[in-house]
C-alpha cells in the first residue's frame, strides 16, 4: 500500500521487529511526521500467536453474534426480541427508480412513455419458465434498444447483465435476432468461450418485455481510452487488444456475421485494466476523424496514400459524391485500367464537391498535420525517460504497426486481410518483424469457400466444383470485370485465387503451394498439385491423396482443428469448413493438421460426405495448412511430409495415392486417377450420402482434371454433371429466396439450430455454387497455375479464356469471397448444426441442408461474381437464379443490414 | 459532585475501567469538558439488553486522577439498545452537553451537570405503525447542526438539527445502510449489507461513488472510519471477517491495504485522533491492535505495532480527539480507558 508519509519506510518493520524490542527500543522506530506514536504501556509489542495459542484460539467457540452483528445486520432479530411487537417491512422502503422518466404511462403502468421498464433497485425480473429471478441492482446504461442492468441471479449467485428491451415489436424482433446470433455464436462456434464473444445465459419475456441475459463485463473500450486522458493505450495492450479482436472477427467470419457496429464502446473488457501500465502508445485518437463523409474519404485518401481500386469505385454507388471519374469507362469495363498505371477516377477537391453538393462538406480537425500513416506512427512522441534500446525496440515494433494498419486499412477488399490473416502480423504476434508481412492463404480460405462452394457441390462433391469449373467461362468474364485488380495485381494468379491476394504472395514464393491453396479450394486436387508441384514427391503425395486426400486432409484437418477447439472446427466444418479450415490450419496445427487432417479428414470425408460441408471446409483447410507450411517451412513440402506423417495412418494409403498423383501433375491422368480413387473411395460413400454422388465422381474427374488443363475440359463436364445433380437438388431443397427470408428471421429470432434455414441456405448456396463461383475460381486458378507453370498445357483455348476470366473472377472472388464469407457466416448460423459436421452434418444431409450451409459461403462468392448469373443461364437457372439473386442480394448487403439491425454482442476481451 | 463516585475496579496509571451492571455496547466520549469548574471528561454508555427498556449511563473521567465518576442521576431509559451514542462535536464552552443516540429515532438529549432532558425525538418515518430502525450516525463536526443517520431502509438521512428538519433523505444503497461517516461538510460515506463503501456530496445528490465493494457480492460491511487527519483514508469492516480494509479514495475498489492480524471477527474501529497513519481495532479475539500503516506493505502483510488483550470479546472501541492519550474500549459489562 502507500501512504504518503515523510516518515520513514522503515517503520514498517516495527510490527515484526517490535516482538524483540523493548520498548524504548520501540521509540526508537521511526516516527510519523506527526511524531504520535504510541507508547507500550498497557498496549504491548505485537507479537504473532504462537501455536499453542492458535490451537486454543482456533477451539473457541464463539456462540453467540457479536453486537455489533446483532445491532446492524440482525437489528430487526434484535429489535423483536426487545419487543415483541416490532415489525418491520420492507416494502414500505423508498424505492430507488433506476428507470427515468419513472412514471408508469405504458403497459398498465409498467412502462414509462419510452417503453422502458421501469426498474428499481431489487425489482425482481423472472423467467416465468424456469424460475430464475433476476434481482436488479443498477442500471448499467440505457439505448434505443431499452435498457441494460447489472442484476443478482441467486440461482448462480452471481451478477449478470440483462437487457431489457423495449416493449415494442421492432426492437423485440430485432433483439430475437441478436439472441439467435449470439447463441449461435456462443454454442455453435465458440462453446468453450475462446474467442472473446460475449455469452449469452438466458433470455425470457417479462412483463412483456425481452430480456437477455448476458455475462456481466467491465467497462468499454472507449472508456478506457477516455480513462487514460485519450492518450492511447500502450503498443503490447493494443497488440494484446488486437489479437483477441482479431480472434473474435476470425469467429464471426466463420459463422458468416458481420459486425457492423465495431468500434471501441462494444469491446468491452473483461476485467479492470491497471490502467497505470496503460498510457503510452496508440493515438487515442481516430486514425481518420473525419466530420463527414467527404472529411472522412479525404483522410483516408491523404493518410494512406491511395484510394479504393477502379472496379470498387466504378460499383459503388457513391462514387459520383466524391470522385470524378478521369478516365475511360471503357477503358474500365475492360479492366485495362486497372493494371494501370492510373485510375480513372480522381477523388473531389473541396471546392468540387462543393461545386457538385451545393454545400460545403464539414472538415474536421487536423491532428495528424497532413500525415501519412508512416509519418504519423513514427513520428509519434516516445515516451520520455526511454533508454535508447527501448526506443529502438519500439520503433521497431512500430514498424510493425504500420505494415499491420497497411493491411487492416487495403482499400481494396480483396487484398485486405482477413482477420485469421492480420492475427498472424508479427505485430501480433510479437515475432520480429523483418519484412513486410506476407499474409498466409488465408484469404485462400475464403477463396476455399469457394471453393468449398465447389466442394458443397463436390459435397456432394468437390468434385462438383470440378464440374462448376466448366461453368468459368462465364464467370470468368465476370470475373473480368474483376480481374483487372487481379491483372493489376503482379500476384494476380495468386490473387485470382483468393483473396488471392495473399495467395499470390504465398504463390510466389511457394508458386505451386499457393495456388494449391487455392486449388484446394475449388478442388482438394488443386492443392494437391500445387503441393506436388513444390514439393515434387512429398507434395506430391499429399497433393495426391489431398485431391482426395488433400481435400480430405484439409477437412480432416479442419475436422481435427474443430475438435480441437471444439467450437471452431465443427462449425467451420459445417458452415464454413473453408473459413475453419483456413483458420485453423493457419493458427496452429498446419503441421500436425496435416497429419490430422489426414487421420481425420478420411473419416470428415466419409461421414461428412456431408462433407460436402466437410470437404469443402478441407480443402479450406488444407490451403491453408499449405500455405502455413509453406510459409514456415517455405516450402509446400514441410507440409506435405506432416501431412503424411500425420495422415499416415488413413492417408497413407491415400498419400500415396497422392503421390502418385503428384507426379501425376505433370501427368493429368495420374492425378485424376490417384485422386479419383482415393476421392471415389471416400467420396462415394459420402456423395452416396449426398446423392449427388455422380457429382462426386464428376468432381474427381474434375480435379484430376484440373491439374491438367485438361482437366478442365474435364471439369468442365463434370460439372455440369456434377452442377446439374446439385441444382436439381436444391431446387428440390432450396425455397425460394421469398420463403428465406421469413424463414430466416423466424428461426433466427427464436431458434436455436437453424438448421432448416440453414438448410435452405446451404441448399442455396449449393446451387449458387455449383453454378457459378466454383468453376469459375477453380479454372481460373488453375489456369493460373497451369499458366504458370503449365500454361502451354493447360492454357488449351478454353482455359486461356478461362485464366482470363477465371482469374479475374477469382479476384473478384477473392473480393466477393471476403463479402460473401460473411455473409456465408450468416449461412452457416443457420447451419449452425455444421459445427458438428459430421455428426449433425450428417443429419443435416439427411435433411438436405446441411450442404446448404457450406453452399451458403459459397454463395456469397457466387453472388459476387457476375459469371453466377453466366451459370445460371447456362446451368440450371432457377435453382441458381435463385440462390443467385439470394447471394447478390441476400448474400451481401442483406446480411449486413440484418446485422446492423442485429446489434451483434460486443465482443469480449479478457 | 456526587459523592457516590464509584472508583473503578481496575485501576492502574495507565488504565481505568468502569463496571457495569449490564453488557455495554454504545460509548461516547465528549469532546469539551462542558463543565467549567473541572477537566473531566463526560463518557456516556449504553446498555446491550434483550429489552425493551434499556439505559444510558453518564460518567465523568477525571486523567489527572484516573477516577471514573458514575453520575446515576444522569442515568436514563433508552428504547432499544442504542445503536450509538454521541456527543455534540463542538469544544466550544457551553453550560450544557448534547448527547445524540440512536435506535428506533434519533434523539437528542441536553446534559446538564445534575439533571438530563430529552430535546427532541427526530423521526423521518411516514407511518405510524412502522419505523425503520437506525444502525448507526455521524455528527459532522464541521457543520455541527448536521447529523446524518444510517438506516435498515437502504436510506441516509442527514438532518438539520437546529430546525429539526429533515435536510435530505438519500436512497443510499440497494440494502440496509449499517454506517456512515462525514468526511467534510456535505460530504459523507456509508456502508452497508450491500457490500459497497459509497461517498456521497449533498451538492449533488443524484451520484455516489462508490469506493469500494466487498469481494464476496453482498458481504456486509458493518462499520466505517473516516480517518480525520488524512481524509483521503478510510477503513470498513466486513461481517464475520477479521479484515480491517483500508481505502483510498483516490484509488477506488482496490483497498490500499487489509490488516488480517485479529483471531476473529473485527467488531470495531477507530483512527487515531493525533496521527493519521495509526488506527486501533479490535476484535471477538479479545484483542485491541493498533497499527501503524506503513509506507509499503511487506510480502506477508501488516503486522500490528501493540496489542492489548482484554478479558473478553471487544464489542466498541472509540478514540476521542478530546482524550487522544486515551483508548476506550466496551467489553462484556465493562468499559475502559487504555493509555496509549
Amino acid at each position: 500500500m502507500e501512504m504518503d508519509s515523510n516518515s520513514n519506510s522503515d517503520s514498517n518493520s516495527n510490527g515484526g521487529g517490535g516482538v524483540a524490542e523493548s520498548d524504548s527500543g520501540a521509540e526508537d522506530l521511526v516516527e510519523s511526521d506527526s511524531g504520535w506514536r504510541p507508547k507500550h504501556l498497557l498496549f504491548t509489542p505485537y507479537s504473532p500467536p504462537t501455536q499453542t495459542q492458535t490451537k486454543s484460539q482456533s477451539l473457541r467457540v464463539v456462540v453467540r453474534r457479536p453486537l455489533v452483528a446483532r445491532l446492524t445486520k440482525d437489528i430487526i432479530e434484535t429489535y423483536q426480541i426487545c419487543n415483541p411487537q416490532f415489525r418491520y417491512s420492507e416494502e414500505l422502503n423508498p424505492k430507488r427508480y433506476l428507470t427515468t422518466p419513472s412514471i408508469g404511462v405504458l403497459n398498465d403502468g409498467f412502462d414509462n412513455v419510452n417503453s422502458d421498464l421501469i426498474l428499481n433497485v431489487n425489482y425482481v425480473l423472472i423467467n416465468l419458465e424456469t424460475q430464475r429471478r433476476y434481482i436488479v441492482k443498477d442500471v448499467l446504461g440505457h439505448g434505443t434498444f431499452g435498457q441494460v442492468a447489472k442484476c443478482w441471479a441467486p440461482d448462480t449467485s452471481s451478477f449478470v447483465a440483462v437487457k431489457i428491451i423495449k416493449n415494442q415489436t421492432a426492437y423485440y424482433q430485432q433483439a430475437l435476432v441478436e439472441v439467435s446470433i449470439l447463441t449461435t455464436l456462443n454454442k455453435k462456434y465458440d462453446p468453450e468461450d475462446k474467442h472473446h464473444v460475449v455469452r449469452i445465459y438466458d433470455y425470457f419475456v417479462y412483463q412483456r418485455h425481452l430480456c437477455i441475459s448476458f455475462e456481466l463485463l467491465d467497462s468499454n473500450l472507449y472508456e478506457l481510452i477516455k480513462m487514460n486522458q485519450f492518450r492511447g493505450l500502450s503498443l503490447s495492450i493494443v497488440r494484446l487488444f488486437s489479437k483477441q479482436i482479431l480472434h473474435g472477427l476470425a469467429l464471426l467470419k466463420d459463422a458468416g456475421i458481420i459486425h457492423c457496429d465495431l468500434k471501441p464502446e462494444n469491446i468491452l473488457l473483461c476485467t479492470g485494466v491497471d490502467t497505470t501500465d496503460l498510457l503510452k502508445f496508440s493515438l487515442g485518437l481516430p486514425l481518420f476523424p473525419g466530420a463527414s463523409e467527404f472529411d472522412l474519404l479525404r483522410r483516408m485518401i491523404e493518410i494512406l496514400g491511395g484510394q479504393p481500386p477502379d472496379y470498387l469505385l466504378k460499383e459503388a454507388k457513391n462514387t459520383n459524391k466524391f470522385f470524378k471519374c478521369i478516365g475511360s469507362v471503357h477503358n474500365i469495363e475492360n479492366g485495362e485500367v486497372s493494371a494501370g498505371i492510373r485510375s480513372a477516377y480522381q477523388a473531389l477537391t473541396e471546392e468540387e464537391y462543393e461545386a457538385r453538393e451545393l454545400k460545403k462538406p464539414s472538415v474536421g480537425k487536423e491532428y495528424f498535420n497532413h500525415m501519412n500513416l508512416e509519418a504519423i506512427v513514427t513520428n509519434y512522441p516516445y515516451r520520455k525517460n526511454l533508454a535508447k534500446e527501448d526506443i529502438i525496440k519500439e520503433s521497431q515494433i512500430r514498424l510493425a504497426l504500420i505494415d499491420f494498419l497497411r493491411g487492416l486499412v487495403e482499400f481494396d477488399p480483396a487484398k485486405r486481410w482477413s482477420p485469421f490473416q492480420a492475427s498472424k502480423h508479427p505485430f501480433v504476434t510479437g515475432e520480429p518483424f523483418t519484412c513486410p508481412y506476407k499474409p498466409p492463404p488465408e484469404t485462400p480460405r475464403l477463396p476455399v469457400a469457394q471453393n468449398i462452394r465447389v466442394d458443397h457441390h463436390p459435397g456432394g462433391g468437390h468434385w462438383f466444383a470440378a464440374g462448376l469449373s466448366p461453368n468459368i467461362p462465364g464467370r470468368n468474364r465476370v470475373a473480368m470485370h474483376n480481374s483487372p485488380h487481379f491483372q493489376v495485381v503482379p500476384y494476380a494468379h495468386t490473387n485470382s485465387y483468393g483473396s488471392i491476394g495473399s495467395y499470390g504472395s504465398y504463390n510466389d514464393s511457394t508458386g505451386l503451394g499457393s495456388s494449391y491453396g487455392s486449388y484446394g479450394d475449388t478442388n482438394s486436387m488443386y492443392a494437391y498439385f500445387s503441393p506436388v508441384g513444390p514439393s515434387g514427391m512429398n507434395m506430391h503425395v499429399p497433393g495426391n491423396v489431398s485431391v482426395l486426400g488433400s481435400s480430405p486432409d484439409s477437412r480432416r484437418r479442419i475436422v481435427h482443428y474443430s475438435h480441437g477447439n471444439g467450437i471452431g472446427i465443427s462449425p467451420s466444418a459445417g458452415n464454413f469448413a473453408p473459413l475453419p479450415l483456413g483458420t485453423s490450419p493457419s493458427q496452429f496445427t498446419p503441421p500436425s493438421s496435416y497429419g490430422q487432417v489426414s487421420a481425420g479428414s478420411p473419416g470428415h470425408y466419409g461421414p461428412t460426405s456431408p462433407a460436402r460441408g466437410s470437404c469443402h471446409g478441407s480443402p479450406l483447410g488444407k490451403m491453408a495448412a499449405v500455405s502455413q507450411f509453406n510459409r514456415r517451412k517455405g516450402w509446400a513440402y514441410p507440409g506435405g511430409s506432416h501431412s503424411q506423417d500425420s495422415s499416415s495412418t488413413n492417408w497413407q494409403g491415400q498419400s500415396a495415392d497422392g503421390t502418385s498423383s503428384s507426379q501425376t501433375e505433370g501427368n493429368s491422368q495420374l492425378l485424376g486417377n490417384s485422386p479419383s480413387h482415393p476421392l471415389s473411395n471416400s467420396n462415394a460413400a459420402r456423395w452416396k450420402h449426398h446423392g449427388g454422388g455422380s457429382g462426386i465422381s464428376a468432381g474427381y474427374p474434375a480435379i484430376q482434371s484440373v491439374p491438367g488443363f485438361f482437366a478442365l475440359g474435364s471439369n468442365m463436364q463434370y460439372s455440369h454433371t456434377g452442377v446439374t445433380h446439385d441444382k436439381q437438388e436444391n431446387s428440390l431443397a432450396l425455397p425460394d429466396p421469398g420463403d428465406w427470408d421469413p424463414n430466416y428471421s423466424d428461426e433466427l429470432l427464436l431458434q436455436e439450430d437453424g438448421s432448416d434455414l440453414n438448410c435452405i441456405a446451404t441448399e442455396f448456396s449449393k446451387a449458387m455454387d455449383l453454378g457459378s463461383a466454383e468453376p469459375s475460381v477453380e479454372q481460373g486458378r488453375f489456369s493460373h497455375i497451369s499458366g504458370t507453370s503449365q500454361r502451354p498445357n493447360g492454357p488449351l483455348q478454353s482455359f486461356s479464356r478461362l485464366e482470363m476470366g477465371s482469374v479475374p473472377s477469382d479476384a473478384a472472388h477473392a473480393g466477393y469471397s471476403h463479402l460473401v464469407s460473411k455473409p456465408s457466416h450468416l449461412m452457416p448460423h443457420a447451419s449452425q448444426s455444421s459445427p458438428s459436421r459430421l455428426g449433425q452434418q450428417h443429419q443435416r444431409y439427411s435433411h438436405g441442408r446441411p450442404i446448404a450451409a457450406v453452399r451458403g459461403s459459397d454463395w456469397n462468392p457466387m453472388k459476387v461474381q457476375p459469371p453466377p448469373s453466366g451459370y445460371n443461364s447456362g446451368t440450371g437457372n432457377s435453382s441458381f437464379g435463385s440462390s443467385m439473386s439470394w447471394g447478390n442480394p441476400g448474400s451481401i448487403e442483406p446480411l449486413y443490414l440484418l446485422f446492423e439491425h442485429c446489434y451483434l454482442s460486443p465482443l469480449v476481451m479478457d | 459532585m456526587e459523592n457516590t463516585t464509584q472508583e473503578s475496579h481496575l485501576r492502574s496509571e495507565n488504565s481505568v475501567t468502569y463496571e457495569s451492571p449490564y453488557p455495554l455496547y454504545s460509548m461516547a466520549l465528549s469532546s469539551s469538558s462542558s463543565q467549567s469548574r473541572t477537566r473531566n471528561h463526560r463518557i456516556a454508555v449504553g446498555s446491550f439488553i434483550e429489552e425493551y427498556a434499556n439505559r444510558v449511563d453518564l460518567l465523568s473521567f477525571d486523567a489527572e486522577t484516573l477516577t471514573l465518576t458514575a453520575h446515576p442521576e444522569l442515568s436514563f431509559d433508552h428504547p432499544y439498545p442504542p445503536t450509538k451514542l454521541m456527543f455534540h462535536p463542538s469544544s466550544v464552552q457551553k453550560s450544557f452537553d448534547v448527547l445524540a443516540s440512536s435506535g428506533d429515532y434519533l434523539r437528542l438529549w441536553e446534559v446538564r451537570d445534575t439533571s438530563i432532558e430529552p430535546i427532541s425525538v427526530l423521526n423521518n418515518s411516514k407511518t405510524s405503525e412502522f419505523c425503520a430502525p437506525l444502525t448507526s450516525f455521524d455528527w459532522n463536526d464541521v457543520e455541527p447542526k448536521r447529523i446524518g443517520t444510517s438506516s435498515i431502509d437502504t436510506t441516509c438521512t442527514v438532518w438539520d438539527i437546529e430546525k429539526g428538519v429533515v435536510e435530505t433523505q438519500l436512497i443510499a444503497h440497494d440494502k440496509e445502510v449499517y454506517d456512515l461517516a462525514w468526511g467534510e461538510a456535505r460530504v459523507f460515506a456509508s456502508v452497508s449489507a450491500d457490500g459497497s463503501v459509497r461517498i456521497f456530496d449533498l451538492r449533488d445528490k443524484e451520484h455516489s461513488t462508490i469506493i469500494y465493494e466487498s469481494p464476496q457480492p453482498d458481504t456486509p460491511l458493518l462499520r466505517l472510519a473516516w480517518n480525520k487527519q488524512d481524509l483521503r483514508y478510510m477503513a470498513t469492516i466486513l461481517m464475520d471477517s477479521n479484515k480491517v480494509v483500508i481505502l483510498d479514495i483516490r484509488s477506488p475498489t482496490t483497498p490500499v491495504a487489509e490488516l488480517e492480524r485479529h483471531r476473529a471477527s473485527v467488531n470495531a474501529i477507530a483512527w487515531a485522533p493525533q496521527s493519521y497513519r495509526h488506527i486501533c481495532s479490535a476484535g471477538d479475539d479479545t484483542q485491541a491492535l493498533i497499527w501503524e500503516l506503513p509506507t509499503v506493505a511487506g510480502p506477508s502483510g501488516i503486522d500490528p505495532m501493540s496489542m492489548y488483550s482484554a478479558g473478553a470479546e471487544i464489542n466498541q472501541l472509540q478514540w476521542s480527539a478530546a482524550q487522544p492519550d486515551w483508548i476506550s474500549i466496551a467489553f462484556a459489562n465493562k468499559m475502559q480507558l487504555l493509555k496509549v
